[in-house]
């Protein structure tokens, strides 16, 4: 009897491992979330895209949920949401750009023309839809670091207090807002 | 009309394979021997469809044939003809088929080459091979044929290999180690025959021992290959990287080490019987479960192929048949097994167990840092990562008791043992191999951390141990030569075996502490130095390939002055997909390698240029070669050739 | 063979100027932490790649931070904590020890146990079975002797 039970043991350990994988065929691995979850919007000060005079920090956007969308013109998928995240705005969903500038190196002293990238950006916007209140520039990705940001297009939901509730990588479209921030969100704003 | 002549010998081939799996498992449960003896022809018919079916890629491949969709995605008109070779099995599709090339010819060779096997185990195997060709075969044909076309739009030029694998590596890296995992089926096969049977003497071990040490032997070339490839290809030189796919075919490969060592035992002794299917169980589902991780997405990793969850699906469905319907038998039979072999403390049989104990804890760790993420991730815990410091540090822990092991256990005798003649033995070696490992070290190198020193010496420690044992063995006999003569090859395939292991212990022990590298901007004209060489940046030139153009950083490398070598550090633009490649250049030597890879151009005409010195990293091969070698060799043993029975006795 | 940049120097080693480090550190045991850091943290955007490896921008930006931080001093698991705070757990190839990872360690040490538990159990249950004393160890070597004597005899 009890080499019967010890022969088993091999077969039980397979099916509870073949529960997971199972599981895992339907996860998306690439998914990551930001170690600032649950914590309060960190310090910054970073001008706005379109007004270099304009200086935003943490404190400045406190008082109103709202979504801080990281995004650039370069990145494809960012500019294939921008449809769906101007719906959410005129639904009233207040969306702030972050403006991730991949090609930036301080290192090689590189060029930067802050004129033809504004004018880049007035151009997508016009063409494929705005729905940012105003975009914050981080040319040198210092505040996309302290949010754990690893590329484009990502996504945060932050409430009235600033404090960081959702993390999202990837786009969002209308299957994600549905089942990961529709939710919260409408909870928050109640 | 080409590619579907390829896709219905598939076809046919599966529809032989569907009878070689039903005839002689059906034929051996109700003693029909005519059932029985189809099986061979079976298993020759459908090798020959599937190679065929492959060469009918490679021909397509060659003519440039776009309208299919393989072809056009991972083959482009100017990639070189070996290149084009090599694409066949460069995408998910065309590995698959490789994969299926690799299993029909182990089930045709089981085939030719296991006459003198009695016909109710010869079919069970066979059986149980048709079965898994099943497999793979409706896995190829439903859902990635390489054979689909693109009509009526197709491409007038392909997408080219990924630049990544355009390399010598990949043309022999792929089909190594597929022959690797696809020959431990065999010994699967052999272990379920055994099960079905219901016979675990030790027959069966000595059947299935020279096709575990084949399938052992590719795998290892395999994943030396790979490991040097990736060296040489990948442009930072590592060599290593613990990353799932590398896991996968380490996984096997531990398993099926403990499985070689296991199967000595129960041929021998007639012990570890269930211990030993069950090893053989673990290692072939373990390839399969590499399978799933490579082909399924559920890991993030380099080397991932183009992932569908329905492929998943079917290769997870495969999985759950074969491993749990082999490990539901042995749960049924493995409760009638005895073993009654008695052995003292201070025996082989309990090193060779111990062995085993550390090998199966290797394959726990490595499976365990492997899948806990997903599973950490799954119960909604976050994401975890577990990699290079993990593993290191837990293998550097259990290579100390394994190492030593290693040099103990070949002088062990069967049964028992005397104890104070050993120790006293083992005391002299010990302070041997400490001297040379002082003596080497310290005249090599001014600094030597503990640690290095204790892993050195261990390396050292196992040839030292080796050499006095064969030294030993020879010397008892009246003269060197008889007793040369006297030592089976199996027992120098463990001496090559051991030392190979010794010298990838030293290998990854030196490399790793005395490894150097400098990350520069160079202007041409200057130099750099680095240990005892200097290296001068010699300049920029364009270069052009077949299909990349880019630019190659002249470095001419010298020693007290003297030129040891001119490098060619590459920076490839491929013209199809406008990749970036680094090719690195490297000087090879036997104690070290120069290694160089060029970065990005800095202003003023200054480039970055990464600069390594890494000592005794071809050893790691080295010993992989010598490895692989021992698994080979054991094959032109007598005992496995000359045993002929004529007996075909029908069992049911 | 065209040189893009034509060389004007190549005769004279002895002149040749020094070269640039890309990194530069007050000690070499902080580039030493350095190196360290570059093969355990973790690229977040890339497929499965250390920080050291990896070409993404965000690798970049790491390896400034982490170049940064030692720079100003802090020691390994000081930036290793401050990259956990931003990229969670996932940034870092060493698993932390939680519950649920905990396993990582247990369970090899476990079969390690279990494993020479076995032989143990064995050895006593068979010395229970076994009925052979020294005498009969004795008379076994005997007989060897014995035999062993013929052998060479012949």
């Amino acid at each position: 009897m009890n080499r019967k039970l010890l022969g088993l043991v091999p077969f039980l350990i397979f099916i509870f491992l073949c529960v997971f994988l199972y599981q895992g065929l339907f996860g998306n691995p690439r998914e990551l979330q930001t170690g600032r979850l649950g914590h309060t919007m960190p310090e910054f000060s970073l001008p706005d895209l379109m007004d270099s005079d304009k200086i935003w920090t943490a404190d400045s956007l406190k008082g109103e949920v709202y979504l801080m969308n990281v995004w650039g013109t370069w990145c494809p998928t960012c500019i294939a949401e921008l449809g769906y995240l101007t719906e959410l705005r005129e639904r009233g969903v207040k969306i702030i750009g972050l403006y991730y500038e991949q090609a930036y190196d301080p290192d090689f002293g590189d060029q930067f023309d802050i004129n033809a990238l504004r004018q880049d950006v007035n151009n997508m916007l016009s063409r494929a839809g705005n729905p940012y209140q105003f975009n914050i520039l981080d040319l040198e990705r210092t505040l996309a670091l302290d949010l754990g940001v690893s590329g484009a297009p990502e996504t945060f939901l932050v409430d009235k207090q600033g404090k960081i509730l959702l993390h999202h990588t990837g786009d969002i479209n209308e299957r994600v807002w549905r089942t990961k921030f529709a939710a919260i969100y409408q909870e928050l704003t109640q | 009309m080409v590619p579907e002549i390829g896709y219905f010998a598939l076809v046919l081939a599966m529809a032989l394979s569907l009878l070689l799996c039903i005839f002689p498992l059906w034929g051996a449960y109700t003693g029909n021997l005519r059932l029985m003896k189809a099986a061979p022809s079976l298993a020759v018919g459908q090798c020959i469809l599937v190679v065929f079916s492959f060469l009918v890629l490679i021909y397509i491949t060659l003519m440039d044939d776009f309208t299919v969709e393989y072809v056009a995605h991972h083959s482009s008109s100017t990639l070189p003809w070996y290149y084009k070779i090599t694409s066949t099995w460069g995408g998910h599709e065309g590995a698959i088929l490789l994969w299926l090339v690799m299993q029909s010819m182990w089930t045709m060779l089981v085939a030719v080459m296991s006459k003198s096997l009695p016909w109710v185990l010869r079919a069970r195997v066979l059986g149980v091979l048709g079965f898994l060709g099943v497999g793979f075969m409706l896995y190829t044909l439903w859902m990635s044929s390489p054979f689909e076309r693109l009509l009526p739009y197709f491409p007038v030029e392909g997408r080219d290999l990924n630049p990544l694998l355009q390399d010598p590596g990949m043309i022999i890296h792929p089909p190594l180690l597929y022959m690797g995992y696809v020959g431990l089926s065999v010994s699967f096969s052999f272990a379920i025959a055994a099960l079905l049977t219901g016979k675990l003497d030790n027959t069966w071990a000595k059947w299935s021992r020279p096709w575990t040490m084949a399938a052992w032997g590719f795998l290892t070339l395999g994943i030396t290959i790979g490991s040097w490839w990736a060296y040489s290809e990948l442009g930072w030189g590592g060599w290593w990287f613990w990353d799932p796919v590398e896991n996968a075919s380490l996984m096997p490969w531990l398993v099926a080490t403990a499985l070689l060592h296991s199967l000595a035992v129960t041929e021998k002794r007639g012990v570890f019987k269930s211990w030993t299917v069950l090893l053989a169980i673990t290692a072939f589902s373990l390839c399969l479960l590499g399978t799933f991780i490579v082909r399924s997405g559920i890991i993030v990793s380099v080397h991932a192929f183009a992932t569908d969850p329905d492929r998943g699906l079917y290769i997870l469905s495969f999985l759950a048949v074969v491993v749990g319907g082999s490990l539901a038998l042995y749960a049924m039979r493995v409760a009638q097994v005895y073993s009654e072999g008695r052995y003292q403390f201070i025996s082989r049989e309990v090193a060779l167990w111990i062995n085993n104990i550390f090998l199966v804890v290797a394959t726990l760790i490595v499976l365990l840092g492997t899948l806990l993420p997903m599973i950490h991730k799954e119960l909604g815990l976050g994401s975890i990562s577990i990699g290079v410091p993990f593993f290191n540090q837990m293998f550097a822990i259990l290579i100390v008791p394994f190492a030593i092991l290693l040099g103990l256990a070949p002088m062990l005798r069967w049964k028992q043992n005397k104890m104070p003649p050993l120790v006293k033995k083992w005391a002299v070696l010990i302070a041997v191999s400490l001297v040379l490992t002082a003596t080497w070290l310290y005249s090599s190198y001014e600094v030597v951390a503990p640690l290095t020193f204790v892993a050195t010496a261990l390396a050292v420690w196992i040839s030292v141990a080796t050499a006095a044992d064969l030294f030993n063995k020879v010397t008892v006999h009246p003269s060197v030569a008889i007793g040369f003569k006297k030592l089976g090859l199996s027992y120098w395939a463990m001496v090559l075996g051991h030392v190979g292991i010794a010298f990838v212990i030293a290998s990854v022990t030196l490399t790793s502490a005395y490894s150097v590298e400098r990350s520069v901007s160079m202007k041409p004209g200057e130099t750099a130095k680095l240990n005892e060489y200097e290296y001068r940046f010699d300049g920029v030139k364009e270069i052009r390939g077949p299909n990349y153009g880019g630019h190659a950083g002249v470095v001419t490398v010298f020693k007290n002055g003297n030129k040891v070598v001119e490098l060619y550090a590459e920076k490839r633009r491929y013209d199809i997909g406008m990749q970036f490649m680094t090719e690195a250049a490297i000087d090879d030597g036997f104690f070290r390698d120069l290694y160089l890879a060029l970065g990005e151009p800095l202003s003023a005409g200054a480039w970055s240029l990464r600069i390594y010195h890494k000592p005794y990293v071809r050893w790691m091969w080295l010993g992989g070669l010598l490895i692989s070698f021992a698994g080979f060799i054991v094959l032109a043993d007598k005992r496995y050739r000359s045993r002929v029975k004529k007996s075909s006795q029908v069992e049911a | 063979m065209k040189y893009v940049i034509v060389l004007l120097l190549m005769m004279i080693t002895a002149a040749a100027q020094a070269t640039e480090d890309k990194y530069n550190f007050a000690t070499a045991e902080r580039e030493q932490t350095f190196r360290e850091l570059t093969h355990e943290l973790r690229c977040p955007k890339c497929q499965n790649q250390n920080i050291a490896d990896s070409d993404a921008v965000v690798a970049k930006d790491l390896r400034d931070k982490v170049i940064a931080l030692v720079n100003e001093g802090q020691s390994k698991q000081e930036v290793i904590d401050y990259m956990i705070d931003r990229y969670g757990y996932f940034v870092h190839y060493q698993p932390p020890v939680t519950p649920a990872t905990i396993v990582l360690w247990v369970l090899p040490v476990a079969i390690i146990i279990l494993g020479f538990g076995f032989i143990v159990f064995r050895q006593k249950r068979a010395a229970k079975k076994q009925d052979w004393n020294a005498a009969d160890e004795q008379k076994l070597a005997e007989l060897i002797n014995q035999y062993q004597r013929q052998e060479r005899e012949q």
